[in-house]
């Protein structure tokens, strides 16, 4: 409404210059405080204005940036000045003139009898009586003075709360530093000191959360005191304490400077704790193993030579539904878990694979040499467990290496009954299927140093028909551990090593290991590999 | 895949904090305590040592497990280019028997800590989780009845979104967008670099705590 009564105010005006000479003209003084010119000018650089705003939002909009709110804020609240100066400016003088619209288009029809009318709508009329009634009500019958006493009092105590608004909320702005629309006051700045203090705590916390510093507990102090909280009650598992790192960093700094080509070590030394977990028994030199398998053979388990010895082990419960029971001897970090797992073997069986163990372990360590043999050892003990637990094994037998000689199919029974772990199980229990066919050669998977033999020695010859060639016992299927590496293994066997088949899995990376197990290469080929059968001995 | 940025605010700000939080947002916040248990893994498994941290949120009566691995950041020049820190994560809800899983595979136990505070999940322009959460470390193994804030007075402010590859631009360009709104009381950056508090917090949060105090008419 505004624009068009300026507008048209306007036209009028401008015909009515236009015929000026010749018609009554306009009084001077109202022309001067119309100014016309200045009105134009005025109006022209505000539509210029708006167009500039309108083409920043285009462009806005094309380039799909986000615009500058406050600018945009700013010109726009420039803009909305000028023209309410201008409007206003024209409001002044209006009055001296009415409408005459000379063009009627489909802009102005619906505006020019409003405009044009001297008297209100019939709607608009109504309204207007139903208002004044409103306002006048109770002084109707009054006097006019009085009415207009009483309008003015109204008018004042509006203009009074209006006031005090205002001031409340410019105290209120005042006082929170809102600023004015220039911007912000000055920000208030932290002071050195405090600053240098956020500072230093927030490096704190922002490694704490991403990289874990000052979060770590010294491993003496990481024992489980405490009763743990709800959740985590049932979550630790039983026998925890040596879980975490005597001191995480520096653990991973003692590995790191450990060449790269360690790792096959590393999982060949982890595959031969694992052995030590799962096999039936390790004996490392044949002349110690002669004496640790008499002494096994001395005391059997009882119904070892019977099938329900091999469903016994396998239907030992899993060492985390075992009850700790007393510690064997050698104590070490990271040997609960195993302990767990020996628990269901009778005392002395313990004691003698605890023992051959250890005995296996040193042989190892010494053959490897560089390593941490500690660590490692420990570290394979869980992951051999892990790998052999719940493995579908086939039939297979884990030899104890002793010698050739010392074997007979009873007392082998008898010696993996004794000797395999749970983790085993799964591996008896395909034994007991085909008692005959069981007879793994010895595959030591260390690298010792012992020199190695490149021939596979055999615990039965001779003894089982079937399988009287080195080959094809090699190829029996008890060799396939299932996950097998296809790389080939470790296959070697030695006399003095004794190692599983688990061994050869692990090999894969053995055989980048040393110069030791060069003469392997021959045997590794025809080591039965987990995941293929070995076709052909080529011995 | 994930953006990620984080920033700090003062504790005596965290209210205000909220109350912007919840007018931005438009859903209700929801209560947090979570024990983090990060697990590095021996050298055995592997040539380069892994990290893995296993979540256990506390707030629920049956309190639920998550294991998440945080992979590498994103490198190069379009890592430079966004505001936002874009990284590979890998989450999953797991049983409780996880940490057992992860101690017999052979994992220790690297560093724990409890974060408690408060988040809000909205979507704007990518699904963005903003967490407000106070980190406390516990003295003793597992003690999370006994935990004190590393930084008493300062709270960390965590702002998450996930992301895929081809996807990332967008949720950078959205959560540094919503990241603007809270510019009166924090600033947000990448993880590892520092901001340092606002100086305008003060004046934004006690406008935002303001009752008004205006005289009645």
């Amino acid at each position: 409404m505004k624009w068009g009564s300026g507008e048209c105010g306007e036209a009028e005006e401008r015909r009515m210059e236009g015929e000026g000479e010749g018609q009554e003209r306009l009084n001077q003084a109202v022309q001067q405080q119309l100014n016309l010119k200045q009105v134009k000018s005025r109006a022209e650089s505000l539509s210029k204005a708006i167009s500039r705003i309108l083409e920043d939002f285009d462009v806005y909009a094309l380039t799909n940036t986000t615009p500058k709110w406050q600018d945009i804020l700013g010109q726009y609240s420039m803009v909305n000045l000028e023209l309410f100066n201008i409007v206003d400016d024209m409001k002044k003088v209006s009055k001296a003139f009415i409408v005459h619209p000379k063009n009627v288009n489909a802009e102005n029809a619906s505006i020019l009898p409003v405009m044009l009318s001297s008297k209100l709508l019939p709607e608009m009329e109504t309204d207007d009586t139903s208002k004044r009634d409103q306002l006048l009500q109770g002084m109707q019958n009054l006097p006019i003075a009085t009415q207009i006493d009483k309008l003015k009092a109204r008018l004042d105590m509006i203009a009074a709360a209006c006031e005090g608004a205002e001031k409340v909320l410019a105290d209120t702005r005042k006082a929170y530093c809102f600023g004015t629309r220039q911007g912000p006051a000055i920000a208030p700045t932290l002071d050195k000191g405090q600053a240098a203090k956020i500072h230093e705590q927030e490096n704190l916390l922002r490694a704490a959360v991403n990289a874990g510093d000052a979060l770590r507990i010294p491993g003496d102090q990481r024992q489980i005191t405490t009763t743990p909280p709800m959740h985590l009650a049932d979550a630790l598992p039983v026998n925890e304490a040596a879980q975490s790192f005597p001191d995480g960093s520096n653990l991973f700094m003692k590995n790191t400077p450990m060449p790269s080509n360690m790792g096959g070590q590393n999982s060949l030394l982890q595959t031969s704790g694992a052995q030590l977990l799962g096999r039936s028994a390790a004996s490392p030199s044949a002349a110690t193993s002669t004496t640790t398998f008499d002494n096994t053979t001395a005391s059997p388990i009882p119904y070892a030579n019977s099938p329900r010895s091999s469903t016994h082990m396998m239907n030992t419960p899993s060492p985390q539904q075992q009850t700790p029971q007393q510690q064997q001897q050698q104590p070490s970090v990271q040997q609960q878990q195993q302990r767990q797992k020996l628990m269901q073997l009778p005392q002395q069986q313990q004691q003698q694979l605890l023992a051959q163990q250890q005995q296996y372990r040193q042989s190892a360590m010494q053959g490897l040499g560089q390593l941490h043999g500690q660590h490692q050892m420990q570290f394979s003990q869980p992951l051999g467990h892990q790998q052999f637990q719940g493995r579908q094994l086939p039939s297979g037998h884990v030899q104890h290496g002793i010698g050739q000689s010392q074997l007979n199919q009873g007392n082998q029974m008898t010696r993996l009954s004794q000797f395999s772990g749970p983790a085993n199980s799964a591996l008896f229990s395909a034994a007991q299927t085909t008692p005959n066919t069981q007879m793994i050669p010895n595959i030591s998977g260390t690298l010792s140093s012992q020199s190695l033999l490149p021939r596979v020695q055999f615990g039965l010859s001779g003894n089982n028909p079937q399988r009287s060639h080195a080959s094809q016992m090699l190829s029996d299927q008890m060799f396939n551990m299932g996950g097998g590496n296809p790389g080939g293994m470790m296959p070697i066997q030695q006399q003095q090593q004794h190692g599983s088949q688990a061994f050869g899995s692990m090999a894969s990376n053995a055989q980048n290991l040393q110069s030791g197990m060069v003469t392997l290469q021959n045997t590794q080929q025809n080591h039965p590999n987990f995941s293929q059968q070995r076709q052909q001995n080529p011995q | 895949m994930e953006c990620v940025v984080q920033g700090i605010i003062e504790t005596q700000h965290v209210e205000a904090l909220e109350i912007l939080l919840q007018g931005l947002c438009g859903v209700q916040r929801e209560r947090l305590m979570i024990h983090e248990i990060c697990l590095k893994s021996g050298p055995h498994l592997g040539t380069v040592a892994s990290e893995v941290r296993l979540l256990c949120d506390l707030e629920q009566s049956e309190p639920s497990w998550t294991v998440r691995h945080i992979g590498g950041a994103m490198r190069g020049a379009g890592a430079d280019q966004v505001s936002v820190l874009v990284r590979s994560m890998v989450e999953s809800k797991t049983s409780k028997n996880a940490l057992r899983l992860f101690y017999a595979l052979g994992y220790k136990l690297d560093h724990e800590l409890l974060k408690v505070g408060f988040s809000f999940n909205f979507y704007r322009g990518a699904q963005i989780t903003v967490t407000v959460a106070s980190i406390n470390k516990m003295l003793k193994l597992h003690a999370t009845d006994e935990a004190v804030p590393v930084t008493p007075g300062i709270q960390l402010v965590e702002v998450t979104a996930p992301a895929t590859s081809e996807t990332y631009t967008e949720v950078a360009s959205a959560m540094s967008s919503f990241c603007e709104y809270l510019a009166p009381l924090l600033h947000l950056s990448k993880p590892g670099v520092s901001t340092g508090v606002v100086p305008t917090a003060a004046a934004a949060a006690a406008s935002l705590m303001s009752d008004g105090g205006g005289t009645t008419l």
